[in-house]
């Protein structure tokens, strides 16, 4: 069932392009896709480059993929209060408000959109004890939603 | 004054010699019959000028013989004969004279009447002088010897030439029934007449010699005698089995003939069986290459001809096992094809029929397929550069056999289609490749022919792509909702390429049974309005894209339409239709004042005569208004059906009239037009291949602005950078076939492998 | 003068009566697609093999509409809350009414 639906996301990625600031590292298989995203205008990571993992299951898209910012030699997780050293992002959109509707490229935008808004740079105030014991897949986290989330 | 030592030496050999010949008799009696013995051996053995008469006395021949014991015992044989070839030396210039003569005619008539001549004067020469073979292989050899070296050096070199046609003479079959006149006089035999005719000529070979010094010109008579008779009996004969009937004729009428220079002692078979095994084994290799060669040269026609010419196939077959003819073959018949096959004025079907022909006649020749692998090579990428290949191995896929579209038969039992073969090392009956295997051989080897078809190119998807496209064609043009053929068609496919490829085509199938149970309960409402509708109705994404372009019908079809769509949105709620109405077929009848004009046409037309009911009198410019959405191109061509019909004619430009009442001058084209007319016109779907190709030109544009702007590129720049380009999926090898093609238009050049604009 | 239709063979396309664009006679664009799947309403959702009635639509009072099995993948979790996928509210199914 998946593979349908991100063979079609695919195509429209490559054909139509991915958003602004938006751009597709590695897409050749259906389970893990890398895009680089980038904050543009204003806002406090202008110039930074940061990358998203995506990892689908067979259930996509009625179970949400897992999202995390890259951390390598290359990329950096950016310093935003919902998204931890590890990579791993505090979101509702990728918790408990995912919807099938939603695609690659929205998540992409949305958290674009987190990062322009983010007012202050710094790490959650739970960051290290959440690193030290959090889960591979960041699915299996039970998450705690601010007012504030996106 | 001589020494005393030398006095007594000399003595002493005085006295040795007279011992010697003397032989202890009394006196010198020993010396006397040693002389006499001497003179009457010399005299004997004199060669003398044959054409002189002999003085020649009566011989005892034991008297000869015991003057030879009495020279042997004295240890003078060897001196004898140091004299008599010093006798012969002398005489030899009479043979010269003879030989000139003779061979003087020959060179001035090229008849070899005088070649026969001079064989037989050698003959006469070779009898008077030879001497008894009692004598000792010595003398005989040491004679032998001396005639055949001095008979060599004189003959000039004109002579080989006269020996060949002398002996071609022999093999003539006129004189097998009738020989030469000059046999008998040159050669008089003595005793019963001999079982052949030039028997005497070829002993006369042998006794001169001849035979081994010429062996390689008889031979080569024979090879060419043989060649020049299976060129003539068997050209273009392919209908029969010629090797095995070749054969025979050689046991027939060349293995006699044989039997005279290499076995002519021989009285039986077997005792010859030993001597012209040799020449026997060469010659027969002859009649198999001199058939290779020339089945080789006829291998185009023989396959055209196929499977008529299946004997000449098997003939080659046994020929290629002994004549290692394998390179020959293929690189003819490769020629061949570019030459008179591969040509952009052959029909693809032609090419594929012709191909499906190659395969079977090699696989009869070489059933490994190492020959087929190199041959069908440069057929297979010729063949995928033909926009409509695709097209036509599809059309045999699903062909009525009876139309003789297939290019398979009936009787090949159907397979999935097999994927490469890997060696399996398990199997008892696994053998190596052949030599002349090709590095690609093995993994490359589908054995039934549509998988070699469809194996032409890589992936089976653009088969599958026009199979829908041709069932929809199919499909969309039947009438009378029988589509049971179509339906078995698929089934067979399903087979062939697996049930998931063809999901698409289930669901076409679907959709007709669907219309039939759809139409049959809405004509059980008895509406009276749609009785006579009966739409095919179709999943939009299963159907290949079908050309749009609709326009709205007018006056009643709108009505018929329209109530149609009513009783089926009661039928089925949740659905709707939507009409196309450029496709399908109405059957109409025309009342006019005068006439019925009844037809079979495409809906545009029906709706432009639909026109002409409410009004006599329209321009095509109010038609094309009134309609809607179509091309003026389109309204011309459908006027001119019903101006063929003689129902509206043609007033002044652009305008037309109804004519209710027959026009006599339009009248003289009126003819029903054919049912068969609409039905040909087939349904406008666009295949795949021409939307490919409708692609590409858009892609031009931006390669054409690329190297515009940037001037040359390489073929990954371009790739990379058409990758932008929206809906571009091609991949790079794809490319790199489009820029070649571009590059034969000319509008690309390219160097080094980089591209630019001419 | 007066044309008698005796036969008409017609092709004609069916298709979901969502009330939208497919009004129009285009038989070019693809349609709108089923937002979970991202397939043409006129095409089947994933786990089918044949369009139409075996794999219907299903309209929602929220105007949404899906492919029926798509939808009920999602509302069969306990994520969806049983929620419209398009707009969050509560998922209820339209009545049909047939339109005349």
């Amino acid at each position: 069932m998946s593979t349908r639906r991100l063979q079609k996301e695919l195509l429209e990625l490559k054909n139509e392009g991915a958003p602004a600031g938006i751009q597709l590292l590695k897409g050749d298989d259906f389970q893990s896709w890398i895009l680089s995203i980038e904050v543009l205008g204003e806002s406090l990571y202008k110039g930074d480059k940061f990358a998203l993992e995506f990892r689908f299951d067979s259930q996509y898209p009625i179970a949400p993929p897992s999202v995390t910012f890259v951390v390598n030699e290359q990329f950096q997780a950016p310093e935003h209060p919902h998204v931890y050293s590890n990579g791993h992002i505090c979101a509702s959109i990728l918790a408990n408000e995912w919807s099938p509707v939603l695609t690659v490229s929205a998540v992409c935008i949305t958290l674009q959109s987190m990062l322009a808004s983010c007012k202050r740079k710094e790490r959650p105030p739970d960051n290290d004890r959440y690193v030290a014991r959090a889960p591979a897949d960041p699915r299996r986290t039970r998450w705690a939603f601010h007012d504030d989330d996106v | 004054m001589a020494s005393e030592q030398l006095w007594s030496q000399v003595a002493e050999k005085w006295q040795t010699s007279f011992n010697r010949l003397n032989r202890n008799e009394p006196g010198i009696t020993g010396l006397l019959t040693f002389s006499e013995a001497w003179v009457l051996a010399r005299d004997f053995l004199r060669p003398r000028d044959i054409d002189e008469p002999s003085p020649k006395s009566t011989v005892n021949r034991q008297q000869l013989r015991a003057a030879f014991d009495n020279l042997a015992q004295r240890r003078m044989l060897t001196a004898l004969l140091e004299e008599f070839l010093e006798d012969m030396r002398w005489q030899l210039p009479h043979i010269t004279k003879d030989i000139e003569g003779l061979m003087k005619q020959y060179e001035a008539t090229s008849d070899p009447i005088f070649i026969a001549g001079c064989i037989s004067r050698l003959v006469l020469w070779h009898k008077a002088w030879a001497p008894f073979p009692e004598l000792g292989p010595t003398v005989v050899n040491a004679f032998t010897n001396t005639f055949q070296t001095h008979v060599f050096s004189v003959l000039p070199r004109s002579f080989s030439h006269g020996f060949k046609s002398l002996v071609s003479a022999t093999l003539n079959p006129e004189y097998a029934t009738e020989p030469p006149v000059w046999i008998t006089t040159l050669f008089p035999q003595s005793g019963p007449p001999p079982d052949r005719w030039d028997k005497p000529l070829w002993q006369a070979f042998e006794q001169l010699g001849m035979t081994e010094r010429y062996e390689s010109l008889i031979a080569s008579v024979c090879y060419e005698h043989v060649e020049a008779h299976m060129i003539e009996t068997y050209s273009k004969v392919w209908d029969r089995e010629c090797l095995s009937e070749a054969r025979d004729w050689m046991s027939q009428h060349i293995l006699p003939w044989l039997l005279m220079p290499y076995a002519p002692n021989a009285k039986t078979v077997e005792e010859a069986a030993p001597f012209i095994s040799g020449i026997g084994t060469r010659l027969d290799y002859h009649v198999c290459k001199t058939l290779a060669d020339l089945r080789t040269r006829e291998i185009f026609d023989i396959i055209v001809d196929f499977p008529d010419s299946r004997p000449a196939l098997d003939d080659l077959k046994k020929c290629i096992l002994r004549v290692d003819h394998r390179s020959t073959l293929v690189k003819t018949l490769r020629k061949e094809n570019a030459h008179r096959l591969l040509h952009p004025g052959a029909d693809t079907k032609m090419i594929l029929q012709q191909y499906v022909s190659i395969i079977k006649c090699l696989r009869i020749i070489d059933p490994q397929g190492v020959l087929l692998f190199k041959v069908a090579d440069p057929i297979r990428r010729y063949l995928r550069e033909r926009p409509d290949t695709i097209r036509c191995v599809v059309a045999s896929l699903v062909a009525d056999h009876e139309s003789g579209d297939s290019l398979v038969d009936e009787n090949d039992t159907v397979q999935p289609l097999q994927q490469a073969q890997v060696d399996d090392y398990s199997d008892l009956n696994w053998e190596p490749e052949p030599q002349d295997a090709g590095p690609d051989f093995r993994t490359n080897k589908p054995s039934d022919i549509i998988s070699t078809l469809v194996s032409i190119y890589d992936s089976q998807d653009l088969f599958i792509k026009e199979l829908q496209v041709l069932l929809a064609q199919r499909l969309l043009a039947i009438k009378d909702g029988n589509f049971d053929r179509e339906r078995r068609n698929i089934e067979v496919l399903k087979i062939r390429f697996g049930e998931a490829q063809l999901q698409v085509c289930e669901v076409m199938l679907r959709d007709m049974t669907d219309s039939r149970r759809t139409d049959q309960h809405i004509q059980s409402q008895k509406n009276n309005d749609t009785t006579q509708l009966h739409p095919t109705i179709i999943s939009r994404h299963f159907w290949p894209s079908l050309q749009t372009n609709t326009f709205t019908m007018p006056g009643q079809f709108k009505t018929i339409q329209d109530a149609y769509q009513k009783e089926f949105k009661t039928f089925k709620p949740d659905k709707k239709l939507v009409w196309m109405s450029h496709l399908g077929t109405i059957s109409l009848d025309i009342e006019l004042d005068d006439r019925t004009v009844s037809a079979d046409v495409p809906p545009l037309e029906a709706a432009i005569i639909e026109l002409f009911s409410q009004k006599d009198i329209w321009t095509i410019d109010e038609l094309i208004e009134t309609i809607g959405s179509i091309e003026r191109p389109a309204a011309v061509k459908a006027l001119g059906t019903w101006i063929e019909l003689g129902v509206i004619k043609e007033e002044d430009a652009n305008t037309f009239r109804l004519l209710q009442v027959a026009d006599a001058a339009a009248s003289s084209k009126t003819t029903q037009r054919p049912q068969a007319m609409a039905v040909e016109d087939e349904v406008p779907i666009v295949t795949a291949q021409q939307q490919q190709a409708e692609q590409m030109k858009v892609f031009w544009k931006f390669i054409e602005g690329m190297l515009r702007n940037l001037g040359s590129l390489p073929v990954d720049r371009i790739q990379q950078m058409l990758k932008f380009a929206p809906g571009y999926d091609r991949s790079v090898e794809q490319l790199g076939q489009f820029m070649e093609a571009a590059k034969r238009e000319g509008l690309v050049s390219v160097k080094d492998g980089m591209w630019k604009l001419s | 003068m007066k044309v008698k239709v005796k036969n008409w063979h017609a092709i004609a396309q069916w298709r979901w009566d969502t009330g939208t664009s497919s009004d129009t006679h285009d038989a070019d664009d693809e349609g709108d697609v089923c937002g979970i799947c991202r397939v043409p309403y006129e095409g089947c959702c994933p786990s089918c093999k044949m369009p139409g009635d075996d794999c219907p639509l299903i309209w929602g009072e929220c105007t949404h509409i899906f492919h029926m099995h798509c939808l009920l993948k999602w509302i069969g979790t306990a994520a969806s809350k049983q929620q419209c996928p398009m707009d969050r509210r509560p998922w209820v199914t339209a009545e049909r009414k047939i339109n005349n």
